[in-house]
C-alpha cells in the first residue's frame, strides 16, 4: 500500500503513483489532512491551552518577549479584535457598505505586525487591520473604504503600508518589485538601517498568477520580501484544498526559497517567525514564504454567509484555538496579569469602539467634484472640460448640488 | 546636467544625426536614463540581447544590470513589479516584447497602474512607462501586429500616447519618462527602421499636443503611428486631383489633442480618419464623435474612417488587403467630397 | 421627555432590497444596550443578527415576524432618551444624522436604501435658462488660417440649400449658423406678413408693395414682356363629360374622391400634349436652346389668402385620373393653408388656371415664366347648343389658351386646344389615344 504521507511529499520517483488516476482513500485524505491540519512541521510556541513550549530554532526570537511586552500584545490583540466587531456591527446598522473581518486572524496580524521595523514596508490585501494598526493606521482612517467615502484614506507613505488591493493577488507583484527597489538602493545587508517587505496574501490568493509570478522575480532578484500567507482555510466558499494539493508553504521549494509553515493563532511563533523571516530578508537571504494556519472565525465579508458551505462543527472546534484566550490563560496561570489589567484592557477597547463609532457616524459624503480628482498626476484639459460641464450642470438645479 | 554618452552615430561637429527611429528611441532612453538615475529599463530580452528589435540595445552594457533588468517572462510580473518599483521611487521604463502579449498584464495596468494615483488621492504616483510595438505590416504571425490602443485609451488615469516619426520617437519617449503619469508609448513596429534627422538641441515639441504636418485645404486627414505615412503619401498623391488634403498626426491618443481637427474640419469641412485598428468602438469612433459635435455646423460630409476590418488580424499574406493603405485613404476623400 | 429614533432596516449584502423578519429578540418596554442583538433577518443571501445601533428602550416594533420588509423601511422605535428633558424638534433636514427622521419624514440612512427602488423622480430645475454650457478657460487659439471656412448650417440645410440650388457662400454670416428660412427665403421670395396699411391722406390708401403680390408681379411683367402671347378660344358641349362625372361618382373606386372639371381638364392637358409636344417645351434664351421636356409637371393656379400661388402636381403625365384628383386636391389644400413650398412650386411645364369657379366664361391669361402655354377654363353653364338640328340647353364652357408663339405655332396651339377640347367634349374620345 502506498504511504499517504509520500502523497503529501511527491518526490519524482519516491513517490507513489495514482494507480490509473484514481489516488487511494488513504490518499486524498492524507492530502485532505495536510492542506487541513497544521502537521507535524507548524511551528508553535504557545499551545491553545496557553503553555509555552520550547522550540529552540525561534525561541531566540522572542527572548525580550517579557511579561511586558507579552501584556502589549494581549492588549493589541484585545483592541484590535473589538475594532473588527464594531466594524461589523456598524455594518449591521447601515453605517458601512460592506465590512471584512479579520475576527480569529488577531494573533497572525499582531505577531507579523508587530515584527516589522519602521523602515520595513507592508503590503496588505484587504483584511489586515490588525497590521494597519501597528503600522499606526487607526481604525476609523480604515471605515471609508468600507463607508464608500473614498477608497483609501491614510498616507502610504508615511505608515509605510500600502492601500488595500482588492483584486486577488495583485500586491503580491507589487511588494515584490518595491522590495527589488530596497536591494537596487543598497537597503538589503548588515547594516542597522537594512529594510524588507513583507506582503499579506490569503490561500485562496496563492493560486493567482500574480502570486507565482511574485515567486518567480523574489527568487531571481534575491528580492527581500516575506511572503505571509494567512492560510484561513476559507477563500469565501472553498476549502483550501481546492486550491492545493499540498501544503500551501512547501510551495516555496519549487521556487527555490525557505517555506514555514507557523500557527497562526500563536502570537508569540507568528511574531518570532516573521521576525526570523524579515532578517532574512533584510541582510539579503531572501525571500520566505511563511504560512499563518489560522482561521476565518467570521465570514469572508459582511455579504457572506458561511453556514452555506462549512460545519458548525469546525468553527467549534477552532474556538477551542482562540488566539486571545491562549494569552489570557497563559498570563493569568503564571501571574504575569492582574485583574486590573484585563479590567483597563476591556475599557481601552470600549473606548475604542466607542470612538470609532461615534467618529463613523459623522462622516461626510464627499463632495461630488471629488470624482473628478486625482485622477492624473498633470493637468489634463478634457478632464478639467468635464468637471465644468459637470457643475454648469448641476447649477441648473434647484438647491444647487444634491 | 550630465553630458550624454557620445554614441559613435553622433557627429561631433553638429549635434544633427540621421537615425531610424529605433535608433531615436534607444537615444532617448539613454539620455533619460543618464537624466535620472531613477530610470531603470525593464522586460524580456532587454538587457544582453538589447530588444527584440534592439530598441535598448548597449543601455545594460552601459548602465548595468540594476538599471536594465532581463525579465523572468510573465508581463503580468514585469508590469507589477514596476508599479513596486514607483511606488519606492524608480521610474520603471518597461518594454512589452509584442503588442500581442500585453494582455496578462492588462489586470495590472488597469486594476494598478491606472487607479494607484486615484485610489490614494495623489498621495502615491505610479511614474511609469511602458513601451509596446504594435501595428502590422511586417509579415509576422499572429498576435505581432495587432492595434490594441483604444483599449488602453479608455482607461482613466493612464495616458496613452504613440510617434509616427524617428523625431518625435526621440523627444516623446523622454518626455513620457518624464512624465508623472503612467504612459502607454505604442511604437509602430513597421516605422522603426525609417530614418530621418535628429537635432538633440531642439526645441521638443509638448508630448499631449497633436500636430498639422502638411497644410491643406480640401479635406483634413487624421492619423497616428503607422498611418501617418501612408497619409502624407496620400496627400502627395492627391494633388493630381487638384486636392490639397491637411494632414494631422494625434501623437497623443489620451488625452486627444482635438482643437487643431477642429480648426482644420472648419476649414475644409471634410474629416477622414486612418488607423490600422478595427474601426468599432475604436479611437476613429472617438474623433467621429466629438467633431460631429464640435463642428456639426461645418460638416460637408459625415466623418469617414479608414480603418482595419472588424476581425481578428488576418493571415500576413493577406494583410495588404486588411491594412489601410493608399488607395483606401483616398477612396474615403472622394466619397468625402462626393457627398 | 422621550427622544425617539425610527431604525430603518439596513442592506446588509451590498444591493439587497428587502428582508424578512424572522425573530425579534426584544420587545416593546425592553432595555438594550449598543449592539445588543435585537431581531434576526433572513435576506436572498443569509440569515443575519442585526445589533442595536443605540442605547436606549424599546418602543416599538414596526414589522412582524415572517413579513418582508424594504430596505430603508423603519422597522423597529427606540426611545434613547427616555428619561430626558423636552427638546426641541429638528426640522432641518440637511441637519439630520445618519439614522435620525428628518421634517420631511425621511429617515437619513447611509446605506439603508440599498440600491434605488421606486420610480425616478425630476428634480426641479432653475428658470428657463436652466441649460448653459459653461466654456472653461480656452487654450490660446492657434492662428486662424484667414478666410476660407465652410459656411455654418446644420447638415438638413445644407441638403436643402443643395436641393434648392442655393450657393450658402452667398449667404454666410461670419460665426452665424444659417437657417433653414434663409436658405428658402433665397430660393423663393415668400414673406407671410400681413401688408401695413399706411395711410397718407383720408382718400388714399398705400399698402407697400412686397411678398407674393411683389413676386407676383415680377412674374408677369416677365413673362408678358418676354414671350409673344397668342390667345385662342374654344366652347364646348362638355355634357358628356359631366355625366361621366356623374357616373365616376357612383363608382367605387371613385367613390372617396372629387372629380371636378378641372380634374378632367387636367388629364386631357396630359393626353394632348402626346400630340403636340411643343405646348410642354421651353425657349431657353440664355443657352439658345428650345427645351422639350418628356414629364409634365402641371401648375395649377390656385388663390390664397396669400396670393396668387401656381403648385405643380409632378408627373401628372405618369397619374391616372384617380391619382390626379387626390394631387390636385392635396394641392389645393395646401395653398389655402398656406403651407405650399418652394420645392412644390418649382419645375412646372404647363399651367391650367381655373376661372370657372370665379363664375367666368374666359380670358387671356398669362404664360408663366418657365412654360409655354396655359390653359383658362370657364365655368360650366347651361347654354342653348344644336344638337341634332334641334336648340336644346346643354353643359356648355369656354377653354381659352394662351401660348408663347416662339416655341408654338399658330397651328399646333390650334390643334392642342382642338383636342382638349374634343376630349372634354367627349370624354370616350381618350380610348384613342
Amino acid at each position: 500500500m502506498s504511504s499517504p504521507e509520500q502523497w503529501t511529499h511527491p518526490e519524482p520517483g519516491g513517490g507513489p503513483a495514482a494507480t490509473a488516476a484514481t489516488p487511494t482513500r488513504e490518499q486524498v485524505l492524507a492530502g485532505l489532512r495536510a492542506t487541513n491540519e497544521g502537521g507535524a512541521e507548524l511551528v508553535e510556541l504557545l499551545t491553545p491551552e496557553g503553555e509555552r513550549v520550547a522550540n529552540p530554532e525561534f525561541d531566540p526570537y522572542v527572548a525580550d518577549i517579557g511579561a511586558e511586552e507579552l501584556r502589549r500584545l494581549y492588549r493589541d490583540m484585545v483592541l484590535v479584535r473589538r475594532a473588527d466587531r464594531e466594524g461589523n456591527a456598524l455594518q449591521r446598522q447601515g453605517q458601512l457598505g460592506i465590512w471584512v473581518p479579520l475576527l480569529g486572524q488577531e494573533a497572525a496580524q499582531i505577531g507579523a505586525g508587530r515584527a516589522l521595523k519602521p523602515q520595513d514596508m507592508a503590503f496588505p490585501s484587504y483584511r489586515e487591520h490588525g497590521v494597519a494598526w501597528c503600522r499606526g493606521v487607526r481604525p476609523e482612517q480604515i471605515l471609508a473604504t468600507f463607508r464608500g467615502t473614498e477608497h483609501s484614506e491614510w498616507d502610504p507613505v508615511a505608515h509605510r503600508f500600502h492601500p488595500y488591493t482588492i483584486v486577488i493577488g495583485n500586491q503580491v507583484l507589487n511588494a515584490t518589485g518595491y522590495a527589488m527597489g530596497q536591494r537596487f538602493e543598497g537597503k538589503v545587508g548588515p547594516e542597522s538601517d537594512a529594510e524588507a517587505t513583507m506582503v499579506f496574501f490569503g490561500d485562496g490568493a496563492t493560486s493567482q498568477g500574480d502570486v507565482h509570478e511574485g515567486f518567480v522575480w523574489a527568487a531571481v532578484y534575491d528580492a527581500p520580501v516575506v511572503f505571509f500567507c494567512q492560510n484561513n482555510q476559507w477563500a469565501i466558499s472553498e476549502p483550501t484544498e481546492r486550491q492545493s494539493r499540498l501544503p500551501l508553504y512547501q510551495r516555496a521549494r519549487g521556487y527555490g526559497f525557505p517555506g514555514i509553515r507557523v500557527d497562526g493563532n500563536d502570537v508569540l511563533a507568528s511574531l518570532a517567525v516573521s521576525r526570523w523571516a524579515l532578517e532574512e530578508c533584510r541582510s539579503g537571504n531572501g525571500p520566505v514564504l511563511i504560512e499563518a494556519f489560522t482561521y476565518r472565525m467570521d465570514a469572508h465579508t459582511t455579504s457572506d454567509d458561511p453556514t452555506r458551505y462549512r460545519l458548525s462543527d469546525e468553527l467549534e472546534a477552532w474556538k477551542l484555538k482562540d488566539p486571545i484566550e491562549r494569552v489570557r490563560a497563559y498570563l493569568v496561570r503564571n501571574g504575569l496579569a492582574e485583574a486590573d489589567f484585563f479590567e483597563q484592557v476591556q475599557v481601552d477597547a470600549d473606548q475604542l469602539a466607542s470612538e470609532l463609532r461615534a467618529y463613523c457616524f459623522s462622516m461626510p459624503d464627499p463632495p461630488a467634484d471629488r470624482i473628478f480628482r486625482n485622477v492624473y498626476a498633470e493637468p489634463n484639459p478634457l478632464l478639467e472640460k468635464e468637471r465644468a460641464e459637470y457643475a454648469a450642470y448641476q447649477a441648473g438645479f434647484e438647491g444647487g448640488a444634491h | 546636467m550630465a553630458a550624454p554618452v557620445m554614441d559613435p552615430k553622433v557627429t561631433a561637429a553638429t549635434q544633427s544625426t540621421r537615425l531610424t527611429m529605433g535608433k531615436a528611441i534607444n537615444l532617448g532612453l539613454r539620455t533619460a536614463m543618464e537624466r535620472d538615475s531613477k530610470v531603470i529599463v525593464m522586460g524580456e530580452d532587454v538587457g544582453k540581447m538589447g530588444g527584440v528589435y534592439r530598441i535598448t540595445d548597449g543601455l545594460q552594457k552601459d548602465f548595468g544590470e540594476q538599471r536594465v533588468l532581463d525579465t523572468p517572462l510573465a508581463e503580468s510580473g514585469i508590469i507589477g513589479t514596476a508599479v513596486g518599483l514607483a511606488v519606492r521611487g524608480f521610474r520603471p521604463v518597461c518594454e512589452i516584447q509584442f503588442e500581442g502579449f500585453i494582455f496578462p498584464g492588462f489586470d495590472q495596468i488597469s486594476s494598478q497602474v491606472a487607479k494607484l494615483h486615484y485610489r490614494t488621492q495623489g498621495m502615491l504616483k505610479v511614474p511609469m512607462v511602458i513601451r509596446v510595438p504594435f501595428g502590422g505590416g511586417v509579415g509576422a504571425v499572429e498576435h505581432h501586429s495587432e492595434s490594441p490602443e483604444s483599449l488602453f485609451a479608455h482607461l482613466p488615469g493612464l495616458r496613452v500616447v504613440s510617434c509616427s516619426n524617428p523625431v518625435d520617437a526621440y523627444w516623446m519617449i523622454q518626455q513620457a519618462i518624464d512624465c508623472d503619469d503612467p504612459v502607454l508609448f505604442f511604437e509602430p513596429k513597421r516605422r522603426y527602421h525609417e530614418k530621418d534627422e535628429i537635432n538633440t538641441e531642439a526645441t521638443p515639441y509638448p508630448l499631449f499636443r497633436s500636430k498639422v504636418l502638411r497644410p491643406g485645404s480640401t479635406a483634413t486627414l487624421v492619423s497616428y503611428g503607422p498611418l501617418v505615412k501612408t497619409c502624407l503619401e496620400a496627400a502627395n498623391a492627391a494633388t493630381e486631383d487638384g486636392h490639397e488634403l491637411e494632414v494631422i498626426d494625434l501623437r497623443t491618443l489620451s488625452p486627444l489633442d482635438l482643437d487643431p481637427v477642429f480648426e482644420s474640419v472648419r476649414r475644409t469641412g471634410h474629416l477622414v480618419v486612418a488607423s490600422e485598428a478595427a474601426g468599432e468602438v475604436s479611437i476613429a469612433s472617438e474623433i467621429a464623435d466629438r467633431v460631429q459635435r464640435e463642428c456639426f455646423y461645418s460638416l460637408e460630409a459625415p466623418v469617414l474612417k479608414v480603418t482595419g476590418f472588424n476581425t481578428p488580424y488576418p493571415p500576413s499574406k493577406v494583410e495588404d488587403e486588411y491594412l489601410p493603405d493608399l488607395d483606401r485613404v483616398l477612396d474615403a476623400v472622394d466619397r468625402s467630397l462626393a457627398w | 421627555m422621550p427622544d425617539y429614533k425610527r431604525f430603518p432596516l439596513p442592506d446588509v449584502g451590498e444591493g439587497l432590497v428587502e428582508a424578512e423578519i424572522l425573530t425579534w429578540h426584544v420587545q416593546p418596554g425592553q432595555a438594550v444596550k449598543v449592539n445588543d442583538i435585537f431581531v434576526e433577518i433572513e435576506t436572498s443571501k443569509a440569515a443575519v443578527e442585526l445589533p442595536a445601533p443605540y442605547e436606549g428602550v424599546v418602543t416599538e416594533l414596526l414589522a412582524q415576524p415572517g413579513e418582508t420588509v424594504a430596505v430603508g423601511t423603519p422597522i423597529i422605535v427606540f426611545d434613547i432618551d427616555p428619561n430626558g428633558a423636552p427638546k426641541e424638534s429638528t426640522s432641518d433636514s440637511n441637519g439630520t444624522k445618519i439614522g435620525e427622521e428628518s421634517a420631511g419624514g425621511r429617515i437619513q440612512s447611509l446605506v439603508g436604501y440599498g440600491p434605488k427602488t421606486g420610480a425616478a423622480t425630476r428634480r426641479a430645475r432653475k428658470g428657463a435658462t436652466a441649460t448653459t454650457v459653461v466654456e472653461p478657460p480656452a487654450p490660446e487659439p492657434e492662428p486662424v488660417v484667414t478666410g476660407g471656412y465652410v459656411p455654418l448650417a446644420k447638415p438638413p440645410v445644407r441638403k436643402l440649400a443643395k436641393d434648392l440650388g442655393v450657393d450658402l457662400r452667398s449667404l454666410a454670416v461670419e460665426g452665424q449658423v444659417i437657417t433653414r428660412d434663409a436658405v428658402e427665403r433665397a430660393a423663393a421670395p415668400a414673406a407671410v406678413e400681413a401688408p401695413k396699411i399706411v395711410s397718407a391722406g383720408e382718400r388714399e390708401t398705400r399698402v407697400p408693395i412686397r411678398g407674393v403680390r411683389k413676386a407676383t408681379a415680377k412674374a408677369m411683367v416677365d413673362s408678358a414682356f418676354t414671350a409673344p402671347h397668342v390667345t385662342e378660344f374654344l366652347t364646348i358641349d362638355v355634357t358628356p363629360m359631366m355625366d361621366l362625372r356623374e357616373k365616376l361618382k357612383r363608382h367605387p373606386e371613385f367613390r372617396d374622391v372629387k372629380v371636378t372639371p378641372l380634374v378632367f381638364a387636367a388629364k386631357a392637358v396630359c393626353l394632348a400634349v402626346r400630340r403636340t409636344p411643343d405646348i410642354n417645351a421651353v425657349w431657353d434664351q440664355a443657352n439658345g436652346e428650345i427645351v422639350y421636356k418628356s414629364y409634365v409637371h402641371l401648375g395649377i393656379a390656385a388663390a390664397t389668402p396669400r396670393g396668387l400661388v401656381v403648385p405643380k402636381v409632378h408627373d401628372a403625365d405618369q397619374m391616372s385620373l384617380r391619382e390626379l384628383a387626390e394631387a390636385i386636391s392635396a394641392l389645393t389644400v395646401k395653398a389655402r393653408d398656406g403651407k405650399t413650398t418652394p420645392a412644390d412650386m418649382a419645375n412646372g411645364t404647363f399651367t391650367i388656371t381655373n376661372v370657372g369657379v370665379f363664375g367666368v366664361d374666359t380670358g387671356t391669361p398669362i404664360i408663366n415664366p418657365g412654360e409655354s402655354a396655359i390653359l383658362a377654363l370657364g365655368a360650366i353653364r347651361d347654354m342653348p347648343w344644336v344638337v341634332d338640328g334641334q336648340v336644346v340647353p346643354r353643359k356648355v364652357c369656354q377653354l381659352s389658351l394662351s401660348f408663347d408663339h416662339r416655341v408654338v405655332d399658330g397651328q399646333q396651339g390650334s390643334e392642342f386646344l382642338a383636342d382638349v377640347g374634343a376630349l372634354l367634349a367627349d370624354p370616350s374620345i381618350a380610348i384613342t389615344y
